[in-house]
């Protein structure tokens, strides 16, 4: 499903977020990258309407966000926090089923079927098994991942998620990678993160946006949009970009 | 309580030979020593206030408490001065310290439940403070009578108020044949707006030819006069008579004789069945000694109506009242106040 | 833990859950100060249910059973399930432990809402209805200072204890201005009892709470969703403001009820959801069931010993904190640890 945005404003503080016309491409990973204080989570936080928008700014799959109950909202777009805030210390799927919100009545319990979504999207993000342990007692990466496959519960066309490798060693970074691709292959979502590793939105990423001061500088694919001058203006130090086994890598 | 009445004492200065000073253990068992002369009085207990104005030495009080201004309309009509006294404590019934010093009492009475405030007052007036009150008990009243009597010099007109005390006890219980006939009625009180607080010791029943049901009871707290019983106890004891305490102004009241009779729960007790349930004036931790001889003749009547075919209970409280305060009508005027014309004209 | 054995064992929680209610009202209807004889109450109770028998034979012990005894075994049941259920919900929805209708200014602002009718306002006004609006607004008070950032434990916790002093303040000042005959009822009445309880207390008091518990019963699941905090709660597909308005009004409003009749009887609220955690976790589809029967059998039993341990009533508020106080104390020893 396509997300389209059109003059976004958003304000807090001295920060101003302005973002005219952006477009997010469906079944993809998109991945909005720049320098701390950029403004990309807030941009994702609009994107998913977490951050209240205006009336226009944000069209999912041709709705305006703005417009829908929240119930509505969320069948379409999913957000995903890097950490979740505090909480009891809930079973791994009752932790995942109260994604199911949106389809469960408000004086009811889940059905049969909500369960068995639940543990399928345990399942895909690769923790079987896990559904009776106990969410604080799960390691930093474990829980990112119940939080995904909450999200995934939700049954969301789109996904955004607020830097999910952040604090991952290396191996756990490229599997959360690969999740999101397999995310957005084999379950047609349009996935939307925010990353400040170049190296893995350039590897894994269809499209790149690079923000800056509260702007989008450009974007595009990879491929097509990065180039050394355009790191040097969004990051303001010299990178250099390296192909080495037919791969692009940034080198500071 | 002990007494010791020391000659020549430490306190006296100056004058020789006759002013002496008096050393008594008050109700909370601290020792207390009253100066020779005793001329400016604070009393913050309404039973000892009052005993002051019977025995005549009113004019000696230099302030007066909230509760006898502002919530005892029978006060300010046995004592009328009272009414242009200062207020010396508030609500609370806590000590206005200031101007209780301006006022420079030479002693000050304060109530045994309060014994925060007791010390605290002796600490701050460094004046000598007793807690007195007779809670319930007749010997104890007539012990605080002569007590006083003797510290204002008034031990003549003492004797005279416990004579007749005595007295007219001694005539009712001539008149009740003691353990003969029907013996004794059960009561039950009923005091202090609730059914199910009750005093676990209270006098005059006992005096008047009754059985108080929760005589010896543990008291709820420590020091306290009455106790809490569950409903069930009041149906197993199955009291002949049950008294509610009346000296409630009739607005005020929350338990009532009619709610008593009306109440599903006490259809099955003899009291309720037969009608004995009726108001008496009761206390509030403290008494008016003559008030308390009305109640007690008023309750021998209520027991055993045959004692007392020609009894006029209005007229012989008026005079009851006279006798101690030497005011006309006093007794019908409180009757007035408590609406109590409608219950004791039996 | 095997998911096999805590499923059986949250199975027979659940069992004794619906059975223990009713085995201890059986129970302490054979308790009280008047001695019933056991075959005597069986009979009673037999005849009641069962039309039959002529008056001539009727026992002289259903006065002491159903006016008297039954009245206070429900309303303990009755309240003692609106307090736990409440401070299980409270819990959830503000993401607190520590919560609890004490904590929020409910219990006091109840209590103060009906000192005030019964002192100033006399017997026209029901207490019930000033309790309820001044808890009501002692929890809008507690929202509104807190700010948004009710999420946060401090900031929460922090504003009931000042919203609840500032309750008891105004009772004192209720107390205060009292007339010295309204004063001494209002005394007794704050240190908690179910001495009082008649049928015509009940008839109000017994259905909203009933309705109370009914409802936060049927919103355990959503108070799963709820405690996740406002964002996230949002984002996937709550109405958050609405449904937060509804389980506070509601739980408020059941507290309230109970508060009015019985007077200030803290900590159930708090006591009876932990250890219900303690035992099958944080999953308010359970916890918030199982609370309101252990929270009614907890209360009931407490009713009990209060009402046969001495010859003199104890008031029920007092042997509530004698318990809660100090295990109050050991939960927040434990705040370090993960919340359960």
């Amino acid at each position: 499903m396509k997300v389209q945005v059109r003059a976004l404003t958003f304000s807090y503080g001295l920060f101003t977020l302005r973002v005219p016309e952006q477009d997010f491409g469906e079944a993809g990973i998109t991945a909005i990258v720049g320098p701390n204080g950029a403004g990309k989570s807030t941009f994702l936080k609009c994107a998913a309407s977490v951050l209240p928008v205006s009336r226009g700014a944000v069209l999912v799959g041709g709705r305006d966000m703005a417009g829908l109950s929240a119930r509505a909202r969320a069948r379409l777009a999913g957000y995903v926090p890097q950490e979740p805030s505090f909480t009891f210390n809930y079973q791994v799927l009752d932790f995942v089923l109260t994604g199911r919100a949106a389809f469960i009545p408000a004086f009811s319990s889940p059905s049969r079927r909500d369960i068995e979504i639940a543990e399928e999207s345990l399942c895909f993000v690769g923790l079987e098994g896990f559904s009776r342990r106990l969410f604080l007692e799960l390691s930093s990466g474990e829980r990112r991942l119940v939080l995904i496959a909450r999200t995934l519960a939700q049954q969301p066309a789109v996904l955004l998620l607020d830097e999910p490798t952040t604090f991952l060693d290396p191996r756990h970074e490229v599997g959360m990678m690969e999740l999101l691709r397999r995310l957005a292959r084999e379950k047609q979502k349009t996935v939307i993160v925010t990353l400040h590793d170049l190296d893995m939105a350039v590897k894994y990423a269809d499209d790149m946006v690079f923000m800056k001061g509260g702007a989008v500088i450009a974007s595009g694919p990879p491929r097509d949009v990065l180039s050394e001058p355009l790191l040097k203006a969004v990051y303001d130090i010299d990178m250099g970009i390296v192909r080495t086994n037919g791969r692009l890598v940034i080198v500071r | 309580m002990a007494f010791v009445a020391t000659l020549a004492g430490f306190f006296v200065p100056g004058t020789a030979g006759e002013a002496r000073e008096i050393v008594i253990t008050d109700d909370l068992g601290r020792v207390v020593a009253f100066p020779a002369k005793v001329e400016r009085v604070i009393s913050l207990e309404p039973e000892i206030t009052r005993i002051i104005v019977a025995l005549g030495a009113g004019e000696r009080l230099v302030g007066i408490d909230f509760f006898l201004r502002h919530h005892d309309h029978l006060f300010s009509v046995l004592f009328p001065r009272s009414k242009s006294l200062p207020v010396v404590s508030n609500q609370g019934q806590e000590l206005n310290y200031e101007l209780a010093l301006r006022l420079r009492p030479d002693v000050i009475f304060s109530s045994p439940s309060e014994f925060r405030m007791t010390e605290s007052i002796e600490r701050k007036m460094r004046r000598p403070v007793a807690a007195l009150a007779s809670m319930g008990k007749f010997d104890v009243l007539l012990r605080e009578i002569e007590l006083l009597g003797r510290i204002f010099g008034r031990e003549e007109r003492a004797a005279e108020l416990d004579a007749y005390f005595r007295g007219r006890m001694e005539a009712l219980r001539a008149a009740a044949p003691d353990a003969g006939g029907r013996g004794k009625p059960s009561v039950y009180l009923s005091f202090w707006g609730s059914l199910i607080r009750t005093p676990v010791a209270y006098e005059p029943v006992d005096a008047a030819g009754g059985r108080n049901l929760a005589a010896g009871l543990l008291p709820s707290q420590l020091g306290a006069a009455g106790t809490t019983v569950p409903v069930e106890q009041i149906l197993i004891w199955d009291p002949d008579v049950i008294l509610v305490q009346g000296n409630y102004p009739p607005g005020e009241r929350s338990v009532t004789v009619e709610g008593i009779l009306g109440d599903p729960r006490f259809s099955s007790l003899r009291a309720v069945r037969d009608k004995r349930v009726h108001y008496t004036f009761g206390f509030w931790y403290w008494w008016d000694p003559a008030l308390v001889l009305v109640e007690t003749l008023y309750l021998a009547r209520l027991f055993d109506p045959g004692r007392f075919p020609d009894f006029d209970l209005a007229e012989e409280g008026d005079r009851i009242f006279k006798t101690f305060y030497g005011t006309e009508g006093a007794f019908s005027a409180l009757c007035r106040t408590l609406k109590c014309h409608e219950w004791i004209a039996n | 833990m095997s998911g096999s054995r805590t499923r059986r064992t949250t199975s027979l929680l659940f069992i004794l859950a619906a059975v223990l209610p009713i085995v201890l009202l059986a129970v302490s209807l054979n308790m009280g100060a008047y001695p019933v004889p056991l075959k005597a109450v069986w009979t009673t109770v037999h005849d009641a249910l069962v039309p039959g028998r002529p008056a001539a034979e009727a026992s002289p012990y259903a006065d002491i059973l159903f006016r008297i005894r039954l009245p206070r075994l429900l309303l303990a049941l009755f309240a003692g399930a609106a307090l736990a259920v409440s401070g299980a919900s409270l819990q959830a929805i503000f993401k607190n432990p520590l919560v609890f209708e004490f904590s929020l200014g409910i219990s006091y602002g109840a209590a103060f809402g009906a000192a005030l009718s019964l002192v100033f306002l006399g017997r026209g006004m029901p207490a019930q209805v000033s309790a309820f609006f001044f808890a009501i607004l002692a929890v809008l008070l507690v929202l509104l200072i807190a700010g948004r950032s009710s999420s946060q434990i401090i900031s929460v916790l922090l504003s009931g204890i000042i919203v609840s002093a500032l309750f008891q303040a105004l009772l004192s000042l209720v107390e205060f201005f009292a007339n010295p005959y309204a004063l001494q009822a209002l005394i007794f009445w704050l240190m908690g009892s179910l001495a009082h309880a008649t049928w015509s207390d009940l008839s109000l008091t017994l259905p909203v709470i009933g309705l109370g518990v009914v409802i936060l019963i049927l919103l355990r699941w959503r108070m799963n969703v709820l405690s996740l905090g406002e964002d996230e709660a949002r984002s996937v597909g709550v109405n958050v403001r609405q449904e937060k308005i509804l389980i506070i009004v509601v739980a408020t409003l059941t507290t309230a009820a109970a508060t009015s009749v019985t007077g200030v009887i803290n900590w159930i609220g708090l006591i009876v959801p932990h250890l219900v955690r303690m035992m099958v976790g944080a999953d308010n589809r359970k916890v918030i069931p199982l609370s309101a029967s252990f929270g009614a059998c907890l209360l009931l039993v407490a009713d009990d010993i209060a009402r046969t341990a001495a010859s003199f009533e104890i008031p029920i508020g007092i042997l509530t904190s004698v318990v809660g106080i100090p295990f109050f104390i050991i939960l927040l020893k434990r705040s370090g640890k993960v919340w359960l």
